[in-house]
């Protein structure tokens, strides 16, 4: 996992993004943003809405390629130590190693099994014991292994809004990748379900890295290792999450924290 | 929430009460609006009820109108004529056969006489068409009482010239030797108004193809006197079954006449009995009394049918044996491989037709006149009827089974080409153009609906026939089944065209299926590394595939329905394809359900019985494409996970 890994005092970050823009079109969206997401670790974007949250969680699986005119239009995204926009990248193998788990839980109209499968299936996979135990192990991870066992072939849009999430938990670690983006995981949650993620996500920071995209304060403190605090496209601090919440160097951190925001 | 200070509000009743002020007419505005949009979806519903009530008001009476009809083709002896009759037919087709095989053992000895004999004689005609004008000019002038001699030297001059020209200007096939044209151009070159007899070597080929002629009938002598034993078989019979024909028609028309008029005087009683004007009444109860009609005997008249089937079994026993007889005789060699099989066909026929031929007579036994028609053979009658005859002199029939398959096979075919190919430029469109693709492929696809049927089927006719008919006939297609094809109007034609007339509606439902697959779908998968390819295929398609499958249905809907086209170039044959062909039927012509409606509705009496099946089979039509959109619309909600 750790390739990469170099003997010094700080291990190297798995992803690094430096000096980035990134615009939409004629409208840039992200100034200058300098992160370095460490490994095992829960790394939190929080900041208004608008700001360019989003925007930053997908410039690190490239999901913004889709949209025509998105484009990084200064500095590099580093995953593993390579820029994930040289030319040489392939997006199969780039999104293998960054998972991503979106705000609204979207299983495919399959089977719970087929929804976790289906990761290793695009990627080639086809034997069957493999599948299965991938399955098994993805399941156990997003702790729902012992609720699901049962009826691993039911559709998977017949679980409730938890489950359904959690199950897309599943289906995002299936390919075992290094690093899991998670938009607002659980912002169309109820709380106990919330709650469930939340303990998933300590978990999770063993096997893997995290980045979380999230609007709810406590949520970030209680989850996160590192928080980044964006506004208006520039990252406005960046800091282990019990500093920057007890201890903001910003005022303008301060203002957002304490809610007393323009 | 409840230590939050309550702002004063009015009372929650006077706020569910409050009338509004504005009113039109004394209505409520909203309500008027309601009411409107309201009665717009009744009157739809109102005009489906009353179109379902109209087309079984005309069509319900139809099942005792035909039983009637059967009735009398029954009690009239019709019935038990055609019990012979009917497989009786079959030796037209053994003997067409035998014919085809014998020409074509013949043509091997005979052909290249034939050919050249027939060419010289198109030669001479095409000499003569081109000279034509002062071949006539000259044979007016020679018949003019006074001969004037200059003008008609200057006018054999003429014509000797023009001759001579077009004996140049014509193509001499290979067939014939140099020596052989030269002297064939000697002899059209003195070709005048007053050679009467044909030219001498005109007369040679056509001795010598006689000679060939007559030296392949000794060869082929067997299958000669096989084939001519064969076809006076059944004359006899024929005889015999002809006059029992006659008689059952008169009996039948007699009835038919008495009837008429028995109804007729019933209507004329019935109406005088209402009838208060005295005189009124008297003319009523005088015109009902003309009315007569000689009461037709149906027991005497079907004795002396039936008195003769013992003379009747008795030829068809002669009969079966003459023609088994005559596939003994059947020589196993015949001119060519295409004849050999023909006769071997005919040979293994023979039997059968003769084992049908052996029991059918010992049901004419089994027969009796007065049997009752049930509603429920009525029925069977029409449901499963092979037979779709009007207009005959015999009897009509009408069996509905040839207008469904025509309309199912054409259908199917319509629906096999079109599926692939609007969900194919469906998923393109949807998933792979570019905007630009889009904007084209769109508009182009959907412009198709706005073509008016008629003129795809003048494109039938016209285009896609002898499309399909040349194609056939490349040699290097010919393991296709059915090539080369013999009609350029047959059911492939109207399914290509359906298709295309299809590929509309299913392209547009299936790309607004893929449509509404949900974005948060393709994130998923996009987010897990998969190709764009991928996407595409395990998850877009799977989850539009219930809209796919419903625009597939509503497609069949658009096809079984469609009448133009099918009309036109479906090549209107009454009668079920011949299935034993293989995947070949396909290309044979057959009429459908809809064909047959506005082909014959137009042409048949207000109430006749012909009337009424017609709009039966308008009833079947109907239900056929309620059935269907009611798949569609089940198909549409049973696979529908993502709404759920
Ligand atoms: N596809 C797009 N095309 C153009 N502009 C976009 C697009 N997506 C986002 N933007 C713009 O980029 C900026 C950042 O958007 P982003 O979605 O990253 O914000 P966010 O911080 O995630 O907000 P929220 O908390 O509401 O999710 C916004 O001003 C938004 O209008
Ligand atoms: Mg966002």
């Amino acid at each position: 996992m750790s390739a990469d890994f170099t003997a010094q005092s700080t291990p190297p970050p798995v992803v690094q993004v430096r000096d980035m823009d990134f615009s939409y079109g004629a409208s840039k969206a992200l100034f200058d943003i300098n992160l370095k997401v460490q490994y095992h670790r829960v790394t939190a974007l929080i900041g208004p809405s608008g700001c360019g949250k989003s925007t930053l969680l997908r410039c690190i699986n490239r999901m913004n390629d889709r949209v025509l005119s998105a484009r990084v239009t200064k500095g590099e995204v580093l995953v593993k130590g390579k820029n994930i926009y040289d030319a040489d990248v392939d997006l199969t193998q780039l999104r293998k190693q960054v998972g991503m788990v979106f705000q609204k839980s979207n299983p495919f109209p399959k089977s719970i099994y087929e929804n976790v499968a289906y990761g290793l299936r695009i990627h080639g996979e086809k034997n069957k014991s493999v599948l299965d135990e991938a399955v098994e192990r993805s399941l156990t991870h997003a702790a729902l292994w012992e609720e699901l066992k049962d009826r691993l072939h039911a559709n998977a849009l017949a679980l409730s809004g938890g489950q359904q999430q959690r199950l897309c938990i599943a289906r995002a670690i299936a390919t075992v990748p290094d690093v899991l983006l998670m938009d607002e995981p659980c912002s169309a949650l109820d709380p106990i379900s919330t709650l469930k993620i939340e303990e998933l996500m300590h978990q999770l920071a063993k096997e893997f890295t995290v980045v979380i995209v999230t609007h709810n304060m406590q949520q970030a403190v209680r989850v996160s290792d590192y928080t980044a605090f964006l506004h208006l496209g520039k990252l406005v601090e960046f800091a282990p999450t019990e500093e920057l919440f007890t201890n903001p160097r910003e005022k303008l951190t301060e203002a957002y924290l304490r809610g007393t925001f323009s | 929430m409840n230590s939050l200070p309550t702002p004063s509000r009015p009372p929650l009743r006077s706020v569910l009460l409050r009338s509004r002020k504005h009113t039109i007419l004394g209505f409520d505005p909203q309500k008027l609006i309601k009411y409107f949009f309201g009665s717009n979806a009744s009157v739809a519903i109102i005009v489906l009820v009353l179109i379902m009530v109209f087309l079984l008001r005309e069509g319900i009476d139809f099942l005792p109108t035909y039983q009637r009809e059967l009735q009398t083709y029954r009690r009239a002896g019709l019935e038990f004529c055609d019990i012979i009759d009917q497989p009786l037919q079959k030796n037209q087709t053994l003997s067409s056969s035998l014919r085809q095989a014998l020409s074509a053992s013949l043509e091997t000895l005979s052909k290249t006489a034939r050919d050249r004999r027939d060419a010289a004689f198109l030669l001479k005609r095409q000499v003569e068409d081109k000279s034509a004008r002062p071949r006539e000019s000259l044979a007016q002038a020679l018949e003019k009482a006074p001969q004037d001699p200059g003008q008609i030297d200057v006018l054999r001059r003429e014509l000797g010239a023009a001759t001579a020209a077009a004996v140049k200007a014509v193509d001499y096939p290979e067939l014939f030797t140099q020596a052989e044209r030269e002297q064939l151009e000697r002899e059209f070159a003195a070709l005048t108004p007053e050679v009467t007899d044909l030219p001498p070597m005109l007369q040679t080929l056509v001795e010598d193809f006689n000679v060939k002629d007559r030296e392949a009938k000794t060869k082929f002598a067997d299958l000669v006197t096989a084939q001519e034993e064969f076809e006076e078989a059944a004359e006899p019979l024929q005889e015999v079954l002809d006059e029992l024909k006659a008689k059952a028609l008169e009996t039948k028309e007699k009835a038919v006449e008495f009837e008429v008029l028995e109804t007729n005087r019933q209507r004329l009683l019935e109406a005088a009995a209402t009838e208060s004007d005295p005189k009124e009444k008297a003319s009523l109860t005088k015109e009902a009394e003309e009315s007569v009609a000689e009461t037709v005997n149906l027991e005497e008249s079907i004795k002396e049918i039936t008195g003769r089937t013992a003379e009747l079994r008795e030829q068809v026993e002669k009969y079966a044996v003459v023609i088994e007889k005559a596939a003994a005789d059947l020589p196993k060699d015949a001119g060519t491989g295409a004849a050999r099989k023909l006769v071997n066909d005919v040979r293994e026929g023979i039997p059968v037709h003769a084992r049908e031929m052996r029991a059918a007579a010992a049901k004419l036994e089994d027969w009796h006149w007065d049997k009752p028609v049930s509603i429920f053979s009525v029925m069977g009658a029409f449901f499963f009827g092979t037979q779709w005859i009007t207009n005959s002199s015999w009897q009509d029939f009408f069996g509905f089974v040839p207008l469904l398959t025509g309309s199912l096979v054409i259908a199917a075919i319509a629906i096999l080409i079109a599926t692939p190919v609007s969900v194919v430029a469906a998923i393109y469109t949807n998933q792979f153009a570019s905007e630009r693709e889009k904007e084209l492929i769109k508009p182009v696809i959907e412009f198709i609906q706005a073509i008016p049927s008629v003129v795809l089927g003048f494109i039938g006719i016209s285009l896609v026939g002898n499309l399909i008919k040349d194609v056939s006939e490349w040699s290097w297609l010919q393991w296709v089944p059915g090539f080369p094809i013999q009609e350029r109007l047959n059911m492939f034609n109207a399914g290509c065209l359906l298709a295309f007339m299809a590929v509309p509606t299913m392209f547009s439902l299936s790309e607004d299926a893929l449509n509404n697959v949900p974005r948060a779908y393709i994130d998923a998968s996009d987010a897990l590394g998969a190709t764009k390819l991928q996407t595409v295929f395990r998850v877009i398609v799977p989850a539009g595939i219930s809209g796919i499958l419903s625009a597939i249905l509503l497609g069949l809907g658009r096809v079984v329905g469609e009448t133009m086209v099918v009309l036109l170039v479906a090549g209107n044959r009454i009668a079920i394809p011949d299935f034993s062909a293989g995947p070949g039927v396909i290309f044979q012509p057959a009429h459908t359900l809809t064909g047959i409606i506005a082909q014959e509705l137009g042409e048949v009496s207000r109430g006749s019985s012909h009337w009424q099946a017609l709009f039966m089979v308008g009833i079947v039509l109907f239900a056929i494409s309620l059935l269907v959109n009611w798949c569609a619309r089940a198909v549409a909600r049973r696979f529908e996970p993502h709404k759920a």
